[in-house]
């Protein structure tokens, strides 16, 4: 044992060879990570995408210098410690159960290793994820199976391609009028799921001009593998003014004009059984039809309008069909939460018309 | 009953009689032995048939424009192989079959706990396997695996026999854990303390908790989910007042947990397999044993990593990516453990060995990728991607299928009394891992580079790396295709293996092979680890197993 014990102390010179090549074969591994052309293979279009390139070189870095070594190791103790046919059939190896110092040694660098990319991950993640919504606001809804835009002053919705003025700041507002979709675009190193009932948002500036696939990253029906055909389009300022007053033009004429948070809402003509179509696709998530008090999110809306107990709305306005379209318009936070304005909620002008008109209905 | 004279201090040196008649022993058997070679075959069986689906989805890939079936069938039988490799495959062969088969032999155990319930627990899992498989008769599922709602709500009838299947397996898992868990608490043999139990006990034991807590949370969400199927309750439909991600939460809170079931048991069977081929003692066996138990625990706590892009809080964002590295820790430890106990050995480079290696490189290389998807920054782009199909395939492939096949070569002579042909099984092993990673490595820069998962259909700029990984799928089932004429021809043909042809040194090894009924003729007590080739063995009672002389006194049939 004890004459075991020194043989296994000792490592030895082609221990120290190995190790050498290993070293040589994992810093050229990191070098390659360091100027891999990864723009070159997916260009970046986005500030923070640059930034997540060099994370992911990072990562990639670090990954292949370690796995040089655990692959290296495997091979070389392999065939130096292969047992050979002069060996008598009941030869052993030398008998160690462990080494402190050694296995305290590779608890803490993994555990240092582990701190320092939590941190590296975390400032990158404030990036991306903590930035204040400014710039241009626009609406994403996916459908199966593609995505519709839609912007502030375009009426209608915004299909095939989606346009984007450079080095302005974009907040993209994602939601879904059936089932999880989400938004990828590889060139933004970025992507969110669509979710029914639910409002997320994606905040970038995009840096680069150019056509960029806009593919969905989530199994969403049967033809979800050709929900890959839109472009996102990043151009400079003027081509996009030209490209959105185009919009604007063509769209004119489109009567499901885009919901804005201003202005006065002719309530009269409004139909209750549209309202009640719009009431389950873009209210149910988070109001029931039962009474005030049964509440998913907000409160239940059965009788809103016609609740003595209730006389006046959650803003304090009696409850007249004026001021719930005044809230179904503007939008309203208060104790419950937030119930979203009109460009969030996506209701124009003629669809709040018909949801009061229904929750009017509801006695 | 054994188990009561097993705790009440004094060891059951009784045997019950061996049940007669091929139905009692082979079919509804109460043999853990048995059961396990039944989980075994079944799991098998189901491994041909999702793999039959795995090269139905590469021959599909042959082409960016498809065409070989068409995209609803695509999608059923993608969601179909996912299903049936975790569930009826991995899952039940990692415990059910070598669990059972193995873990009792190595505390000196005659069973497990409650046998009757092992037999319960395994014929479950034919009938929940051949329900997952009949939904292909009614329209499979087809949003994949994880069965998102709301989709997985518009999908065919087959999907409420998915849920009713998985539901199914899921109970089987849970009664299984319970077993284990209390064999391991009560019925090790006298000396067997918890830092004298073999590697490959304690990765069971740290299984069978995932399998009884994580479980449960699964047939909740299974359970919603089939209400909402066929009785409209609304759970997930956001239409109707659900929450979509509700099941998002519910599921990972089980599939994450469930990663850690299809790996942990194979942890334990490499730890099995180096030391007995390297001729050494496994390197730091109690770092091993509670890293298992750490990762065991660990893994409740970062289901949401699969849901970073689903409208997390942002606290929640950092919290389970920080949580998720911290994994990394124990499971590098395991690796470098690994490593250590190949150094100074004398090795032999028999098939499990090979596989053994194979595992220690591809696992690894999973778990460096799985840090690209753990980190949001990387993974904001990387979700949703072949990137993640790469990343784990190479876990579970790479990984717990290469543990599989190491444990199928190492104790195949201990089920059947003979060895699995080494030259055959060497070949299988080349195959199978040049075909391995050909199939999928390339998915790595293929995600990268713009190429969702889920897809029949795909850019036409893809097609070279996606044919050259439908080849090395092909090479892949070459080498499984070796494996089953191995099994089949060596069950009949194969060298009589002896009681203890690898000169291992854990208790199985010490009795017949195959085991007699009852296991052991004597309870041994055990006075130390198994890993020391040095030292003599550290078992005593054993001296009559290998001999002609009868187990001890019979007791009279009372079940």
């Amino acid at each position: 044992m004890v004459e075991q014990k020194a043989q296994a102390t000792s490592l030895g010179r082609g221990f120290w060879i190995a190790t050498a090549v290993m070293a040589v074969a994992a810093v050229a591994g990191a070098i390659y990570w360091v100027y891999a052309p990864i723009e070159s293979w997916v260009p970046s279009i986005i500030l923070t995408a640059h930034q997540v390139d060099v994370f992911f070189r990072f990562l990639a870095a670090v990954g292949t210098a370690i796995y040089v070594f655990v692959v290296g190791y495997i091979v070389y103790f392999t065939i130096v410690f292969g047992a050979k046919k002069t060996d008598p059939p009941d030869a052993i190896g030398v008998q160690i159960h462990d080494n402190h110092k050694l296995e305290f040694w590779w608890t803490f660098f993994p555990t240092l290793l582990v701190v320092i990319i939590a941190i590296v991950s975390y400032l990158i993640w404030a990036e991306i994820i903590l930035k204040p919504a400014s710039g241009v606001v626009v609406e994403a809804i996916g459908h199966q199976f593609n995505f519709t835009f839609r912007y502030p002053q375009i009426n209608g919705e915004v299909t095939d391609e989606i346009h984007l003025p450079v080095n302005v700041p974009v907040t993209l507002n994602l939601t879904s009028s059936d089932v999880i979709h989400s938004f990828w675009v590889p060139a933004m190193r970025l992507k969110n799921d669509t979710i029914p009932g639910m409002v997320t948002a994606i905040k970038f500036t995009p840096y680069r001009t150019g056509r960029y696939p806009i593919i969905c990253a989530q199994f969403c029906g049967t033809l979800h593998s050709t929900m890959n055909k839109q472009v996102l389009v990043v151009e400079d300022e003027a081509s996009f003014n030209a490209w959105y007053h185009g919009m604007q033009l063509k769209n004119a004429h489109v009567s499901n004009a885009l919901p804005s948070t201003s202005g006065t809402i002719a309530l009269t003509g409004g139909d209750a059984a549209a309202g009640q179509a719009l009431f389950s696709q873009k209210c149910s998530a988070c109001h029931a039809l039962g009474p005030f008090d049964q509440k998913i999110v907000g409160p239940g809306l059965r009788g809103v309008l016609h609740d003595p107990k209730h006389p006046t709305l959650v803003d304090g306005d009696p409850a007249t069909p004026e001021n719930a379209a005044k809230i179904l318009q503007q939008g309203f936070t208060g104790p419950m939460g937030t119930m979203p304005n009109a460009t969030t909620n996506g209701l124009s002008d003629k669809d709040i018309a018909n949801v009061v008109a229904y929750l009017n209905s509801l006695k | 009953m054994s188990v009561a004279a097993a705790h009440s201090g004094g060891i059951a040196d009784h045997i019950h009689p061996e049940p007669q008649g091929f139905v009692r022993r082979y079919v509804f058997s109460i043999d853990h032995k048995i059961i396990g070679i039944q989980y075994l075959i079944t799991g098998f069986v189901f491994m041909m048939l999702a793999g039959l689906l795995a090269e139905t989805i590469r021959t599909q890939l042959l082409n960016a424009s498809g065409g070989f079936v068409s995209p609803d069938t695509y999608n059923e039988v993608y969601s179909v192989h996912g299903s049936a490799m975790v569930w009826l495959v991995i899952i039940p062969i990692a415990t059910g079959g070598f669990g059972n088969l193995v873990f009792p032999l190595m505390i000196g155990a005659r069973d497990v706990a409650f046998p009757w319930l092992n037999m319960l627990s395994f014929w479950i899992f034919p009938v929940s396997g051949l329900m997952l498989f009949s939904s292909f008769l009614m329209g499979a599922p087809a949003a994949g695996w994880t069965e998102y709602p709301p989709v997985s709500l518009q999908g065919a009838p087959g999907t409420t026999m998915w849920c009713a299947a998985i539901f199914l397996v899921g109970v089987s898992s849970t009664l299984t854990g319970i077993n284990f868990l209390v064999t391991i608490l009560k019925m090790r043999a006298p000396g067997m303390t918890f830092t004298r139990m073999p590697l490959f006990v304690w990765g069971q034991f740290a299984t069978a908790p995932l399998l009884m807590i994580a479980t449960t949370a699964l047939a909740a969400a299974l359970a919603a989910l089939f209400m909402e199927r066929v009785f409209g309750v609304p759970f997930y439909d956001p239409t109707k007042g659900g929450s979509p991600v509700l099941w998002q939460h519910m599921f990972w809170f089980y599939s994450h947990p469930a990663v850690y079931i299809m790996i942990l048991p194979l942890f334990g069977i490499i730890s099995e397999v180096l030391p007995t081929f390297s001729r050494k003692p496994i390197f730091g066996y109690k770092l091993i044993a509670f890293s298992s138990m750490a990762i065991a625990l660990l893994g409740f706590m970062v289901w949401a990593h699969h849901m970073f892009t689903s409208g997390l809080a942002p606290f929640l964002q950092v919290l389970f990516m920080v949580m998720t590295f911290t994994i990394a820790v124990p499971t590098g430890v395991k690796i470098f453990s690994w490593i250590a106990t190949l150094w100074g050995g004398k090795i032999h480079y028999s098939t499990a060995m090979l596989f053994a290696l194979g595992f220690l490189a591809l696992f690894t290389f999973g778990g460096i990728t799985g840090v690209f998807l753990a980190a949001v920054p990387t993974d904001l782009d990387l979700h949703g991607t072949y990137f993640v199909v790469g990343h784990f395939h190479y876990v579970l492939v790479g990984g717990s299928l290469m543990g599989v096949f190491a444990g199928m070569y190492y104790w195949f002579a201990k089920m059947s009394g003979r060895l699995l042909n080494e030259t055959l099984g060497k070949v299988h092993f080349w195959l199978f891992f040049v075909g391995f990673n050909m199939t999928f490595l390339p998915m790595h820069w293929l995600g990268f580079m713009g190429m969702p998962r889920w897809v029949a259909t795909y850019d036409p700029q893809f097609q070279f790396w996606n044919r050259f990984e439908s080849v090395g799928s092909y090479i892949m089932t070459l080498g499984i295709l070796c494996f089953f004429i191995n099994v089949i021809y060596s069950i009949r043909a194969g060298k009589k293996a002896g009681p203890n042809p690898w000169n291992a040194r854990t208790l199985e090894w010490q009795i017949p092979s195959p085991p007699n009924y009852y296991n052991f003729k004597h309870i041994p007590t055990v006075y130390g680890l198994p890993y020391d080739f040095s030292q003599p063995l550290p078992y005593t009672g054993l001296e009559d197993e290998l001999t002609d002389s009868p187990p001890a006194q019979l007791t009279g049939a009372h079940h």
